[in-house]
């Protein structure tokens, strides 16, 4: 009784990743430990991947 | 006048935007729906034929009527982190934000309405074909045979999900797969099956629009690459490249006819040149581009947000809207 679909169904990946960053209320933005902001820094972007297109994420619905 | 993203504190590609906002000088509010009755909270009346409204979230409060462009990015479900969540106050919290929200001057990208339509990809298939995007041959069907005799006429199909969601329990992802040609179709009848004939890739192209702006990059990969892009196993980086100009009419077309101020296109190429639509994601992630091609995404959506909202539509996009 499974869908066609789910046949074809993997274990979603969640991102394991622990961010290096916490989100400042006040400034609105997430910051690294030493108090820069993470999203000016394309390389740890690129290397965390939280900004890329992923399938099966709770927290990523259109990508 | 103040620019309200609606998203949750994880959301970094938002901190891409937020901080082109700060360096413009533009007030921004950012909050999660989520966080309502927490730290989020809201007020408006209705009294002697005027609306006042406000919201306030970590010390800051804003007018409603204060707004001049609503940025939904990944907003959580209303009042989901309250003390006491359940589904009637979500719908209660969404009611009141949402409704308010709405009865203001503010541009949206995207407005919820425009939003929520956008998201069914049968509706995108008809809308990209109507504005002359070449779209691979599809069916979504619950019909077993019609599936067979489909899989007869094109024997390379690959099926994905119809709504782009994925099953929830246990967590599993759906990626479009190529359908093996010995497949048994009989559990078509369980489920609405979208098959799409397989088009041999010599790219992938996302194709990020925001207003009247587009900004398109590719990757190139093999013609029996993993079909789909998310689940390859080692991506080569993306380029940015010029979009043709018929493809840049057609996305057009397309913006203004959903409504949208920002759309995320996937395309794939051929290899005679075409870019067949796959989909159009409404809120899709840019970062990841923006990261590898440096394309401007990010500003461009900030300088779009913002833009004044007097003396515009209310609800029309940026590839309609007037702007004085």
């Amino acid at each position: 009784m499974q869908p066609f679909a789910l046949n074809y169904a993997r274990p979603a990946a969640e991102l394991e990743v622990s961010t290096p960053y916490v989100y400042d209320s006040g400034l609105q933005l997430n910051v690294l430990r030493d108090g820069r902001i993470a999203a000016c820094d394309h390389a740890l972007m690129r290397e965390l991947g939280t900004t890329t297109s992923t399938a099966g994420s709770k927290t990523h619905f259109d990508d | 006048m103040t620019v309200l993203i609606l998203t949750s504190e994880e959301d970094v590609t938002a901190d891409m935007v937020v901080v082109h906002l700060n360096a413009s000088g533009v007030p921004v509010v950012r909050l999660d729906p989520a966080d309502l009755t927490g730290g989020v909270a809201l007020s408006g009346e209705y009294v002697h034929g005027a609306f006042r409204g406000h919201l306030s979230a970590a010390g800051r409060l804003v007018s409603i009527g204060g707004l001049r462009s609503v940025w939904l990015r990944r907003p959580g479900i209303p009042a989901s982190r309250a003390a006491a969540p359940s589904g009637w106050l979500a719908e209660e919290a969404g009611q009141a934000l949402y409704g308010m929200l709405r009865g203001s001057d503010a541009r949206w990208m995207n407005h919820p309405d425009a939003a929520r339509r956008a998201r069914h990809k049968p509706w995108q298939l008809r809308l990209a074909q109507r504005c002359g995007l070449p779209v691979p041959a599809t069916l979504i069907t619950t019909f077993p045979q019609a599936a067979r005799e489909f899989a007869e006429r094109y024997p390379d199909l690959v099926v994905k999900p119809v709504s782009g969601a994925h099953p929830q329990d246990p967590p599993r992802a759906v990626p479009t797969s190529r359908v093996a040609p010995d497949a048994d179709f009989s559990a078509v009848a369980f489920g609405p099956t979208l098959l799409q004939r397989r088009v041999a890739k010599r790219a992938d192209i996302r194709l990020t629009a925001v207003g009247e702006r587009l900004l398109a990059a590719r990757m190139a990969t093999g013609a029996e690459a993993e079909v789909d892009v998310r689940f390859a196993e080692s991506q080569a980086p993306w380029h940015p490249v010029e979009v043709a100009p018929r493809v840049a009419d057609a996305v057009h077309a397309y913006l203004r006819e959903a409504e949208l101020a920002y759309g995320a296109f996937d395309f794939v190429e051929d290899g005679d040149g075409t870019w067949w639509f796959l989909e159009c994601n409404q809120s899709g992630q840019f970062g990841f581009v923006e990261v590898d091609t440096g394309q401007p995404i990010a500003r461009t959506i900030a300088e779009w947000l913002a833009r004044p909202a007097a003396g515009q539509e209310a609800r029309v996009n940026g590839a309609s809207a007037k702007v004085v």
